[in-house]
Protein backbone atom coordinates (compact mmCIF):
# COMPACT_ATOMS: atom_id res chain seq x y z
CA UNK A 1 0.00 0.00 0.00
CA UNK A 2 1.36 3.47 -1.01
CA UNK A 3 1.27 5.47 1.78
CA UNK A 4 3.78 8.80 2.90
CA UNK A 5 3.69 8.32 6.39
CA UNK A 6 7.45 7.58 8.13
CA UNK A 7 5.20 4.36 9.80
CA UNK A 8 6.85 0.91 10.00
CA UNK A 9 5.08 -2.13 10.99
CA UNK A 10 7.36 -4.03 13.25
CA UNK A 11 6.28 -6.12 16.12
CA UNK A 12 7.83 -4.58 19.46
CA UNK A 13 6.45 -2.77 22.55
CA UNK A 14 6.64 -0.10 21.76
CA UNK A 15 4.61 -0.08 19.02
CA UNK A 16 2.30 -1.30 21.39
CA UNK A 17 2.25 1.60 23.14
CA UNK A 18 -1.04 3.47 23.16
CA UNK A 19 -0.30 6.93 20.95
CA UNK A 20 -1.46 8.99 23.72
CA UNK A 21 1.18 8.14 25.73
CA UNK A 22 3.64 8.70 23.33
CA UNK A 23 2.64 12.24 23.08
CA UNK A 24 3.06 12.45 26.57
CA UNK A 25 6.50 10.82 25.97
CA UNK A 26 7.26 14.19 23.64
CA UNK A 27 6.10 16.74 26.00
CA UNK A 28 8.29 14.99 28.46
CA UNK A 29 11.22 14.49 26.50
CA UNK A 30 10.92 18.62 26.07
CA UNK A 31 10.22 19.73 29.12
CA UNK A 32 12.94 17.49 31.49
CA UNK A 33 15.88 19.05 29.95
CA UNK A 34 14.28 22.67 30.66
CA UNK A 35 13.58 21.68 34.13
CA UNK A 36 17.06 20.36 34.81
CA UNK A 37 18.85 21.92 32.58
CA UNK A 38 22.46 19.58 32.83
CA UNK A 39 24.31 17.92 30.59
CA UNK A 40 23.65 14.27 32.12
CA UNK A 41 19.91 15.14 32.37
CA UNK A 42 19.63 16.03 28.67
CA UNK A 43 22.44 12.56 27.95
CA UNK A 44 19.80 10.39 29.83
CA UNK A 45 16.87 12.02 27.73
CA UNK A 46 18.29 11.41 24.60
CA UNK A 47 19.66 7.83 25.69
CA UNK A 48 16.38 6.59 26.42
CA UNK A 49 14.97 7.33 23.15
CA UNK A 50 17.64 5.96 21.23
CA UNK A 51 17.08 2.66 23.37
CA UNK A 52 13.30 2.79 23.07
CA UNK A 53 13.89 3.23 18.86
CA UNK A 54 16.32 0.41 18.65
CA UNK A 55 13.72 -2.13 20.49
CA UNK A 56 11.25 -0.55 18.25
CA UNK A 57 13.93 -2.16 15.24
CA UNK A 58 13.56 1.41 13.65
CA UNK A 59 16.99 2.40 13.85
CA UNK A 60 17.85 2.32 10.24
CA UNK A 61 14.52 4.52 9.22
CA UNK A 62 16.00 7.17 11.84
CA UNK A 63 19.16 7.60 10.22
CA UNK A 64 18.29 9.74 7.53
CA UNK A 65 16.87 12.31 9.99
CA UNK A 66 19.56 12.10 11.79
CA UNK A 67 22.01 13.11 9.36
CA UNK A 68 19.83 16.14 8.43
CA UNK A 69 19.13 16.70 11.71
CA UNK A 70 23.08 16.81 11.84
CA UNK A 71 24.15 18.74 9.08
CA UNK A 72 22.13 21.76 10.27
CA UNK A 73 22.94 21.35 13.98
CA UNK A 74 26.72 21.07 12.84
CA UNK A 75 27.04 25.03 11.38
CA UNK A 76 25.79 25.36 14.90
CA UNK A 77 28.37 24.44 16.64
CA UNK A 78 30.78 25.88 14.50
CA UNK A 79 29.42 29.21 14.55
CA UNK A 80 28.78 29.49 18.20
CA UNK A 81 32.28 27.51 19.02
CA UNK A 82 33.96 30.55 16.80
CA UNK A 83 31.57 33.58 17.55
CA UNK A 84 29.55 33.30 20.55
CA UNK A 85 29.94 36.44 22.68
CA UNK A 86 31.45 36.13 25.90
CA UNK A 87 33.94 33.21 24.36
CA UNK A 88 36.99 33.28 26.19
CA UNK A 89 38.85 29.53 26.80
CA UNK A 90 40.48 28.58 23.63
CA UNK A 91 39.98 24.90 23.24
CA UNK A 92 41.56 24.67 19.34
CA UNK A 93 43.57 26.82 17.51
CA UNK A 94 44.03 26.59 13.94
CA UNK A 95 46.07 29.23 12.27
CA UNK A 96 43.69 32.72 13.07
CA UNK A 97 40.94 30.50 14.11
CA UNK A 98 39.45 29.82 17.57
CA UNK A 99 37.28 27.06 19.47
CA UNK A 100 36.06 28.66 22.19
CA UNK A 101 34.97 26.04 24.91
CA UNK A 102 31.74 27.94 26.33
CA UNK A 103 30.63 28.05 22.58
CA UNK A 104 31.12 24.82 22.01
CA UNK A 105 29.93 23.89 25.73
CA UNK A 106 26.55 26.14 24.56
CA UNK A 107 26.08 24.51 21.01
CA UNK A 108 26.31 21.08 22.93
CA UNK A 109 23.29 22.20 24.67
CA UNK A 110 21.09 22.81 21.53
CA UNK A 111 22.15 19.82 20.19
CA UNK A 112 20.88 17.77 22.79
CA UNK A 113 17.94 19.34 23.15
CA UNK A 114 17.31 19.40 19.48
CA UNK A 115 18.08 15.80 19.12
CA UNK A 116 16.18 14.73 21.97
CA UNK A 117 12.99 16.25 20.89
CA UNK A 118 13.28 15.03 17.25
CA UNK A 119 14.23 11.51 18.65
CA UNK A 120 10.99 11.61 21.13
CA UNK A 121 8.89 12.98 17.61
CA UNK A 122 10.62 9.38 16.14
CA UNK A 123 9.35 7.28 18.21
CA UNK A 124 5.58 8.61 17.56
CA UNK A 125 5.66 8.88 13.99
CA UNK A 126 7.91 5.61 12.99
CA UNK A 127 6.28 3.39 15.32
CA UNK A 128 2.31 4.67 15.39
CA UNK A 129 0.25 4.49 12.19
CA UNK A 130 -1.47 8.14 11.75
CA UNK A 131 -4.97 6.53 11.67
CA UNK A 132 -4.42 4.99 15.37
CA UNK A 133 -3.16 7.98 16.65
CA UNK A 134 -5.91 10.42 14.69
CA UNK A 135 -8.72 7.60 16.02
CA UNK A 136 -6.91 7.96 19.54
CA UNK A 137 -7.10 11.38 19.34
CA UNK A 138 -10.95 11.97 18.05
CA UNK A 139 -11.77 9.65 21.18
CA UNK A 140 -10.55 11.99 23.11
CA UNK A 141 -12.43 14.90 21.59
CA UNK A 142 -10.74 16.19 18.83
CA UNK A 143 -13.17 17.11 15.89
CA UNK A 144 -13.74 14.61 13.70
CA UNK A 145 -13.34 16.96 10.87
CA UNK A 146 -9.74 17.46 12.10
CA UNK A 147 -9.09 14.24 12.11
CA UNK A 148 -10.39 12.77 9.05
CA UNK A 149 -8.15 15.99 6.68
CA UNK A 150 -5.20 14.75 8.54
CA UNK A 151 -6.15 10.97 7.85
CA UNK A 152 -7.10 11.33 4.52
CA UNK A 153 -3.91 13.51 3.32
CA UNK A 154 -2.01 10.65 3.94
CA UNK A 155 -3.65 8.53 1.62
CA UNK A 156 -4.45 11.39 -1.09
CA UNK A 157 -1.32 12.39 -1.67
CA UNK A 158 -0.12 9.57 -2.98
CA UNK A 159 -2.88 9.11 -5.34
CA UNK A 160 -1.84 12.30 -6.55
CA UNK A 161 1.69 11.43 -7.13
CA UNK A 162 0.20 8.18 -9.05
CA UNK A 163 -2.02 10.66 -10.96
CA UNK A 164 1.03 12.84 -11.57
CA UNK A 165 3.27 10.09 -12.69
CA UNK A 166 0.48 8.55 -15.08
CA UNK A 167 0.34 11.54 -16.74
CA UNK A 168 4.48 11.70 -17.04
CA UNK A 169 4.47 8.58 -18.61
CA UNK A 170 1.82 8.72 -21.15
CA UNK A 171 3.94 12.09 -22.46
CA UNK A 172 6.72 10.17 -22.32
CA UNK A 173 5.19 7.43 -24.51
CA UNK A 174 4.46 10.74 -26.86
CA UNK A 175 7.83 11.69 -26.86
CA UNK A 176 8.18 14.39 -24.32
CA UNK A 177 11.47 14.86 -22.31
CA UNK A 178 10.61 14.78 -18.95
CA UNK A 179 14.14 13.11 -17.61
CA UNK A 180 17.45 14.46 -17.69
CA UNK A 181 18.51 18.44 -16.61
CA UNK A 182 16.92 20.50 -13.79
CA UNK A 183 15.59 22.52 -16.60
CA UNK A 184 13.53 19.55 -18.75
CA UNK A 185 12.24 18.61 -15.52
CA UNK A 186 10.75 21.50 -14.81
CA UNK A 187 9.39 22.14 -18.53
CA UNK A 188 7.83 18.83 -18.30
CA UNK A 189 6.19 19.46 -14.73
CA UNK A 190 4.62 22.78 -15.36
CA UNK A 191 2.05 21.15 -17.88
CA UNK A 192 0.81 18.80 -15.37
CA UNK A 193 -0.16 21.41 -12.96
CA UNK A 194 -2.74 22.31 -14.96
CA UNK A 195 -4.62 18.87 -14.87
CA UNK A 196 -3.22 17.52 -11.38
CA UNK A 197 -4.30 20.71 -9.70
CA UNK A 198 -7.48 20.95 -11.43
CA UNK A 199 -8.29 17.62 -11.01
CA UNK A 200 -8.01 17.22 -7.44
CA UNK A 201 -10.24 20.12 -6.70
CA UNK A 202 -13.01 18.56 -9.19
CA UNK A 203 -12.39 15.89 -6.87
CA UNK A 204 -12.15 17.44 -3.57
CA UNK A 205 -15.66 18.76 -4.60
CA UNK A 206 -17.20 15.65 -5.28
CA UNK A 207 -15.25 13.80 -2.45
CA UNK A 208 -16.74 16.36 -0.16
CA UNK A 209 -20.25 15.93 -1.62
CA UNK A 210 -19.88 11.86 -1.30
CA UNK A 211 -18.53 12.60 2.37
CA UNK A 212 -22.02 14.48 3.39
CA UNK A 213 -24.66 11.51 1.87
CA UNK A 214 -22.58 9.47 3.91
CA UNK A 215 -23.24 11.30 7.35
CA UNK A 216 -20.26 13.03 7.77
CA UNK A 217 -21.89 16.38 9.29
CA UNK A 218 -24.65 14.04 11.15
CA UNK A 219 -25.54 15.59 14.54
CA UNK A 220 -25.46 11.81 15.85
CA UNK A 221 -22.94 10.97 18.23
CA UNK A 222 -20.18 8.60 16.29
CA UNK A 223 -19.34 5.28 17.00
CA UNK A 224 -16.73 3.19 16.04
CA UNK A 225 -16.09 0.10 13.88
CA UNK A 226 -12.85 -1.14 15.51
CA UNK A 227 -13.16 -1.51 19.77
CA UNK A 228 -10.86 0.90 21.27
CA UNK A 229 -7.52 -0.46 21.51
CA UNK A 230 -7.12 -0.93 25.45
CA UNK A 231 -2.98 -0.72 25.80
CA UNK A 232 -2.34 -2.14 29.21
CA UNK A 233 0.92 0.05 30.35
CA UNK A 234 -0.38 3.16 29.64
CA UNK A 235 -1.69 4.40 32.49
CA UNK A 236 1.96 2.93 34.53
CA UNK A 237 4.20 4.65 31.97
CA UNK A 238 2.01 8.26 32.03
CA UNK A 239 2.10 7.55 35.93
CA UNK A 240 5.83 7.48 35.70
CA UNK A 241 6.77 10.08 33.54
CA UNK A 242 4.34 12.37 36.10
CA UNK A 243 6.15 11.13 38.94
CA UNK A 244 9.76 11.69 37.54
CA UNK A 245 8.48 15.28 36.33
CA UNK A 246 7.07 15.86 39.68
CA UNK A 247 10.21 14.90 41.11
CA UNK A 248 12.52 17.06 38.75
CA UNK A 249 10.37 20.00 39.68
CA UNK A 250 11.53 19.37 43.16
CA UNK A 251 14.85 18.63 42.31
CA UNK A 252 15.07 22.15 41.14
CA UNK A 253 13.33 23.80 43.65
CA UNK A 254 15.05 22.05 46.78
CA UNK A 255 18.28 21.30 46.05
CA UNK B 1 -48.14 6.09 -0.58
CA UNK B 2 -46.06 9.01 -2.41
CA UNK B 3 -42.75 8.42 -1.87
CA UNK B 4 -41.55 11.28 -3.07
CA UNK B 5 -43.06 14.49 -4.80
CA UNK B 6 -41.44 17.02 -6.90
CA UNK B 7 -43.42 19.83 -7.59
CA UNK B 8 -42.51 22.35 -9.96
CA UNK B 9 -38.81 22.14 -9.42
CA UNK B 10 -36.51 24.77 -10.77
CA UNK B 11 -32.91 24.99 -10.49
CA UNK B 12 -30.07 26.98 -11.62
CA UNK B 13 -26.52 26.61 -10.54
CA UNK B 14 -24.41 29.99 -9.57
CA UNK B 15 -22.16 29.89 -11.94
CA UNK B 16 -24.64 28.37 -15.17
CA UNK B 17 -26.09 30.57 -16.98
CA UNK B 18 -29.46 28.82 -18.00
CA UNK B 19 -31.74 26.67 -15.41
CA UNK B 20 -30.44 22.99 -15.10
CA UNK B 21 -33.85 22.47 -13.84
CA UNK B 22 -36.89 23.72 -16.03
CA UNK B 23 -40.53 23.16 -13.61
CA UNK B 24 -39.98 19.52 -12.95
CA UNK B 25 -42.69 17.72 -11.31
CA UNK B 26 -43.75 14.07 -10.79
CA UNK B 27 -44.51 11.51 -8.01
CA UNK B 28 -42.78 8.45 -7.00
CA UNK B 29 -44.55 5.50 -5.37
CA UNK B 30 -43.09 3.68 -2.15
CA UNK B 31 -41.12 0.73 -3.96
CA UNK B 32 -41.02 1.53 -7.54
CA UNK B 33 -37.65 1.41 -9.59
CA UNK B 34 -37.44 4.46 -11.53
CA UNK B 35 -34.92 5.15 -14.80
CA UNK B 36 -33.98 8.42 -15.24
CA UNK B 37 -32.52 8.78 -18.95
CA UNK B 38 -31.70 12.01 -21.10
CA UNK B 39 -28.37 12.62 -23.30
CA UNK B 40 -25.51 14.29 -21.77
CA UNK B 41 -25.94 18.05 -20.18
CA UNK B 42 -29.56 17.01 -19.63
CA UNK B 43 -29.83 17.80 -16.04
CA UNK B 44 -29.75 13.82 -14.73
CA UNK B 45 -27.54 14.31 -12.32
CA UNK B 46 -28.22 17.63 -10.84
CA UNK B 47 -31.86 15.91 -10.68
CA UNK B 48 -30.09 12.82 -8.68
CA UNK B 49 -28.57 15.63 -6.43
CA UNK B 50 -31.90 17.41 -6.21
CA UNK B 51 -33.18 14.26 -4.40
CA UNK B 52 -30.57 13.90 -1.55
CA UNK B 53 -30.53 17.95 -1.06
CA UNK B 54 -26.83 18.67 -2.68
CA UNK B 55 -29.19 20.79 -4.93
CA UNK B 56 -29.33 23.11 -3.35
CA UNK B 57 -27.65 22.44 0.12
CA UNK B 58 -23.98 21.98 -1.32
CA UNK B 59 -23.88 24.12 -4.44
CA UNK B 60 -26.22 27.24 -3.14
CA UNK B 61 -27.56 28.38 -6.30
CA UNK B 62 -31.32 29.62 -7.45
CA UNK B 63 -33.83 27.34 -6.38
CA UNK B 64 -37.55 27.22 -6.68
CA UNK B 65 -40.53 24.61 -5.92
CA UNK B 66 -40.61 21.50 -4.00
CA UNK B 67 -38.95 17.89 -3.56
CA UNK B 68 -40.39 16.09 -0.83
CA UNK B 69 -39.08 12.46 0.23
CA UNK B 70 -40.77 10.48 2.74
CA UNK B 71 -42.89 13.76 3.70
CA UNK B 72 -39.46 15.20 4.65
CA UNK B 73 -39.20 18.89 2.81
CA UNK B 74 -35.60 18.88 1.04
CA UNK B 75 -35.09 22.62 1.24
CA UNK B 76 -35.74 22.86 5.08
CA UNK B 77 -33.61 19.61 6.05
CA UNK B 78 -30.03 19.41 5.89
CA UNK B 79 -28.20 17.10 4.18
CA UNK B 80 -27.12 15.03 6.92
CA UNK B 81 -30.81 14.58 7.97
CA UNK B 82 -32.00 13.31 4.58
CA UNK B 83 -29.08 11.09 4.33
CA UNK B 84 -30.90 8.82 6.70
CA UNK B 85 -34.11 8.51 4.26
CA UNK B 86 -32.20 9.47 0.47
CA UNK B 87 -28.88 7.09 0.22
CA UNK B 88 -26.80 8.35 -3.23
CA UNK B 89 -24.24 6.46 -5.21
CA UNK B 90 -22.27 9.03 -7.55
CA UNK B 91 -21.09 8.68 -11.08
CA UNK B 92 -16.84 8.21 -10.40
CA UNK B 93 -16.47 5.60 -8.00
CA UNK B 94 -12.98 7.33 -7.06
CA UNK B 95 -14.18 10.28 -5.73
CA UNK B 96 -16.15 8.06 -3.42
CA UNK B 97 -13.32 6.79 -1.72
CA UNK B 98 -13.49 8.91 1.56
CA UNK B 99 -9.42 8.75 1.66
CA UNK B 100 -9.45 7.90 5.75
CA UNK B 101 -9.55 4.56 5.78
CA UNK B 102 -7.64 1.31 5.34
CA UNK B 103 -9.20 -1.33 4.19
CA UNK B 104 -12.58 -1.88 2.10
CA UNK B 105 -14.01 -3.29 5.24
CA UNK B 106 -13.56 -0.10 7.03
CA UNK B 107 -14.29 2.02 4.17
CA UNK B 108 -17.95 0.87 4.19
CA UNK B 109 -18.50 1.41 8.00
CA UNK B 110 -17.55 5.08 7.79
CA UNK B 111 -21.37 5.81 7.03
CA UNK B 112 -22.56 3.71 9.75
CA UNK B 113 -19.79 5.13 12.93
CA UNK B 114 -21.18 8.70 11.69
CA UNK B 115 -24.88 7.85 11.90
CA UNK B 116 -23.69 6.07 15.48
CA UNK B 117 -24.94 2.52 14.81
CA UNK B 118 -23.54 0.03 17.63
CA UNK B 119 -20.69 -2.30 16.35
CA UNK B 120 -22.39 -5.79 15.87
CA UNK B 121 -25.14 -3.49 13.95
CA UNK B 122 -22.46 -2.20 11.76
CA UNK B 123 -20.88 -5.92 11.63
CA UNK B 124 -23.58 -7.43 10.52
CA UNK B 125 -24.89 -4.84 7.64
CA UNK B 126 -20.89 -4.95 6.51
CA UNK B 127 -21.50 -8.61 6.39
CA UNK B 128 -24.41 -8.29 4.54
CA UNK B 129 -23.69 -5.80 1.95
CA UNK B 130 -20.22 -7.45 1.35
CA UNK B 131 -22.18 -10.30 0.11
CA UNK B 132 -24.65 -8.60 -1.72
CA UNK B 133 -22.20 -6.70 -3.86
CA UNK B 134 -19.85 -10.07 -4.61
CA UNK B 135 -16.71 -8.13 -2.87
CA UNK B 136 -16.37 -10.35 0.04
CA UNK B 137 -13.04 -11.33 -1.41
CA UNK B 138 -11.18 -8.12 -1.48
CA UNK B 139 -12.98 -6.68 1.89
CA UNK B 140 -8.87 -6.38 3.38
CA UNK B 141 -7.57 -4.63 0.25
CA UNK B 142 -6.73 -0.77 0.34
CA UNK B 143 -10.07 1.27 -1.57
CA UNK B 144 -7.54 2.42 -3.36
CA UNK B 145 -6.26 -0.67 -4.79
CA UNK B 146 -9.84 -2.17 -6.17
CA UNK B 147 -10.69 -2.24 -10.29
CA UNK B 148 -13.09 0.37 -11.23
CA UNK B 149 -15.32 -2.39 -11.19
CA UNK B 150 -14.84 -3.00 -7.68
CA UNK B 151 -14.71 0.50 -6.47
CA UNK B 152 -18.08 1.02 -7.84
CA UNK B 153 -19.64 -2.06 -6.16
CA UNK B 154 -17.79 -0.34 -2.96
CA UNK B 155 -19.47 2.48 -3.66
CA UNK B 156 -22.93 1.15 -3.77
CA UNK B 157 -22.18 -1.23 -0.63
CA UNK B 158 -21.36 1.68 1.46
CA UNK B 159 -24.52 3.55 0.67
CA UNK B 160 -26.70 0.03 0.77
CA UNK B 161 -25.20 -0.03 4.55
CA UNK B 162 -26.62 2.76 5.76
CA UNK B 163 -30.50 1.43 4.81
CA UNK B 164 -31.99 4.27 3.26
CA UNK B 165 -35.93 4.08 2.64
CA UNK B 166 -34.60 5.62 -1.10
CA UNK B 167 -31.81 5.12 -3.24
CA UNK B 168 -30.39 7.42 -5.58
CA UNK B 169 -28.19 5.61 -7.86
CA UNK B 170 -26.52 8.08 -10.61
CA UNK B 171 -24.85 5.85 -13.70
CA UNK B 172 -23.43 3.39 -11.36
CA UNK B 173 -22.65 0.73 -13.70
CA UNK B 174 -20.21 2.95 -15.89
CA UNK B 175 -16.98 1.16 -14.80
CA UNK B 176 -18.54 -2.37 -14.87
CA UNK B 177 -18.44 -4.89 -17.87
CA UNK B 178 -21.79 -6.20 -19.44
CA UNK B 179 -22.01 -9.28 -16.34
CA UNK B 180 -20.84 -6.82 -13.80
CA UNK B 181 -23.50 -4.63 -14.73
CA UNK B 182 -25.96 -7.33 -14.78
CA UNK B 183 -25.35 -8.70 -11.21
CA UNK B 184 -25.44 -4.55 -9.88
CA UNK B 185 -28.57 -4.34 -11.44
CA UNK B 186 -29.92 -7.88 -9.97
CA UNK B 187 -28.60 -6.89 -6.43
CA UNK B 188 -30.69 -3.60 -7.07
CA UNK B 189 -33.68 -5.21 -8.23
CA UNK B 190 -33.63 -7.48 -4.99
CA UNK B 191 -33.64 -4.75 -2.54
CA UNK B 192 -36.19 -3.10 -5.05
CA UNK B 193 -38.46 -6.10 -4.18
CA UNK B 194 -37.88 -5.19 -0.51
CA UNK B 195 -39.64 -2.08 -0.98
CA UNK B 196 -36.74 0.22 -1.27
CA UNK B 197 -37.85 2.99 -4.05
CA UNK B 198 -34.88 3.10 -6.40
CA UNK B 199 -33.83 6.01 -8.68
CA UNK B 200 -31.08 5.61 -11.42
CA UNK B 201 -30.15 7.39 -13.73
CA UNK B 202 -28.39 5.44 -17.01
CA UNK B 203 -27.67 5.31 -20.49
CA UNK B 204 -27.83 1.79 -20.66
CA UNK B 205 -31.65 1.46 -22.31
CA UNK B 206 -31.67 -2.23 -22.40
CA UNK B 207 -31.06 -2.23 -18.78
CA UNK B 208 -33.46 0.31 -17.98
CA UNK B 209 -36.30 -1.26 -20.48
CA UNK B 210 -35.69 -4.13 -18.07
CA UNK B 211 -35.61 -3.29 -14.87
CA UNK B 212 -37.79 -0.21 -14.53
CA UNK B 213 -40.90 0.21 -13.62
CA UNK B 214 -40.83 3.75 -15.12
CA UNK B 215 -38.76 5.96 -16.90
CA UNK B 216 -38.70 9.77 -16.63
CA UNK B 217 -36.68 11.20 -19.99
CA UNK B 218 -35.24 14.48 -19.73
CA UNK B 219 -34.49 16.79 -22.31
CA UNK B 220 -32.65 19.96 -21.56
CA UNK B 221 -33.46 20.24 -17.96
CA UNK B 222 -36.90 19.91 -19.07
CA UNK B 223 -39.27 16.71 -17.99
CA UNK B 224 -40.52 15.41 -21.49
CA UNK B 225 -42.08 12.03 -20.40
CA UNK B 226 -42.68 9.94 -17.20
CA UNK B 227 -44.44 6.41 -17.72
CA UNK B 228 -43.62 2.85 -18.58
CA UNK B 229 -40.47 1.81 -20.34
CA UNK B 230 -42.76 0.33 -23.24
CA UNK B 231 -44.71 4.00 -23.66
CA UNK B 232 -40.96 6.02 -23.34
CA UNK B 233 -39.26 3.53 -25.91
CA UNK B 234 -42.02 3.40 -28.30
CA UNK B 235 -41.77 7.21 -28.79
CA UNK B 236 -40.99 8.18 -32.61
CA UNK B 237 -39.65 11.47 -31.29
CA UNK B 238 -36.92 9.68 -29.13
CA UNK B 239 -33.96 10.79 -31.25
CA UNK B 240 -34.63 14.15 -31.23
CA UNK B 241 -33.62 13.93 -27.27
CA UNK B 242 -30.43 12.47 -28.44
CA UNK B 243 -31.91 9.20 -26.81
CA UNK B 244 -31.48 5.43 -28.51
CA UNK B 245 -34.55 2.81 -27.81
CA UNK B 246 -33.47 -0.50 -26.55
CA UNK B 247 -31.89 -2.51 -29.94
CA UNK B 248 -34.96 -4.54 -29.81
CA UNK B 249 -37.83 -1.98 -29.64
CA UNK B 250 -35.42 -0.85 -33.05
CA UNK B 251 -35.66 -4.24 -34.63
CA UNK B 252 -39.43 -4.73 -33.78
CA UNK B 253 -40.21 -1.28 -34.73
CA UNK B 254 -38.42 -1.84 -38.31
CA UNK B 255 -40.25 -4.88 -38.56
CA UNK B 256 -43.40 -3.01 -37.10
CA UNK B 257 -44.42 -5.59 -34.83
CA UNK B 258 -46.34 -4.49 -31.53
CA UNK B 259 -46.69 -6.02 -28.03
CA UNK B 260 -49.43 -8.53 -27.93
CA UNK B 261 -52.38 -6.65 -27.20
CA UNK B 262 -51.18 -3.31 -26.80
CA UNK B 263 -50.44 -0.13 -28.75
CA UNK B 264 -46.20 -0.15 -28.19
CA UNK B 265 -43.16 -1.90 -29.08
CA UNK B 266 -41.57 -4.76 -27.20
CA UNK B 267 -38.30 -3.14 -25.03
CA UNK B 268 -36.81 -6.71 -23.63
CA UNK B 269 -35.70 -9.50 -25.01
CA UNK B 270 -38.15 -11.49 -23.71
CA UNK B 271 -41.07 -9.34 -24.88
CA UNK B 272 -39.45 -9.05 -28.78
CA UNK B 273 -39.19 -12.58 -28.82
CA UNK B 274 -43.06 -13.41 -27.44
CA UNK B 275 -44.22 -10.59 -30.06
CA UNK B 276 -41.84 -12.68 -32.59
CA UNK B 277 -43.13 -15.69 -32.54
CA UNK B 278 -46.84 -14.65 -32.34
CA UNK B 279 -46.53 -12.78 -35.13
CA UNK B 280 -44.84 -16.26 -36.84
CA UNK B 281 -47.89 -18.38 -36.06
N1 LIG C 1 -21.46 22.59 -10.86
C1 LIG C 1 -22.08 23.11 -11.94
N2 LIG C 1 -22.06 24.44 -12.15
C2 LIG C 1 -22.70 24.99 -13.23
N3 LIG C 1 -23.39 24.27 -14.13
C3 LIG C 1 -23.46 22.94 -13.98
C4 LIG C 1 -22.79 22.28 -12.88
N4 LIG C 1 -23.02 20.95 -12.98
C5 LIG C 1 -23.78 20.79 -14.08
N5 LIG C 1 -24.04 21.97 -14.69
C6 LIG C 1 -24.85 22.18 -15.89
O1 LIG C 1 -26.16 21.73 -15.64
C7 LIG C 1 -26.69 21.03 -16.77
C8 LIG C 1 -27.11 19.62 -16.36
O2 LIG C 1 -25.96 18.88 -16.03
P1 LIG C 1 -26.02 17.41 -15.41
O3 LIG C 1 -27.08 17.38 -14.40
O4 LIG C 1 -24.66 17.05 -14.99
O5 LIG C 1 -26.46 16.54 -16.69
P2 LIG C 1 -26.32 14.98 -16.96
O6 LIG C 1 -26.05 14.30 -15.68
O7 LIG C 1 -27.62 14.61 -17.57
O8 LIG C 1 -25.20 14.81 -17.94
C9 LIG C 1 -25.61 21.06 -17.84
O9 LIG C 1 -25.90 22.09 -18.74
C10 LIG C 1 -24.35 21.38 -17.06
O10 LIG C 1 -23.46 22.11 -17.86
MG1 LIG D 1 -24.42 13.07 -15.09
Amino acid sequence: MKSISLFVERESFVHGIDPITKLYYILFAIIIPIILPSFTISAICLGTSIILLIFAKVMRKTLPVYSFVFFVLITVVIIQGLFKPGNETVLLQLGPVAMYKEGLQFALTIVFRVTNIVSAFMILVLTTKPSDLVEALVRKGMSPRIGYVIVSVFQIIPEMMTTMSTIMDAQRSRGMETEGKLLVRIKAFIPLLGPVVLGSLINTKERAMALEVRGFNSRNPKTYLNEEKTYPNSRFIQAVMLVLTVCAVAWRMFL
Amino acid sequence: MKKIVVDHLKYKYPLGEELALQDISFQIEEGEFIGIIGKNSSGKSTLCQALVGLVPHFYKGAYGGKVIVDGLEVKTHTIAEISLKVGMVFQNPFTQVTGSKMTVYEEIAFGLENIGLPREEMRRRIHEVLKLMKIEHVKDRSPFDLSGGQMQRMAIASIIAMKPDVLVLDEPTSQLDPAGSEEVFQAIQDLSGQGITVIMAEHKMEKVAQYCNRVLLLHEGKLVDFAAPEKIFSRNDLETYGVAAPVYTRVCKALGMKKQGCDSYPVTLKDAELALRGSLG
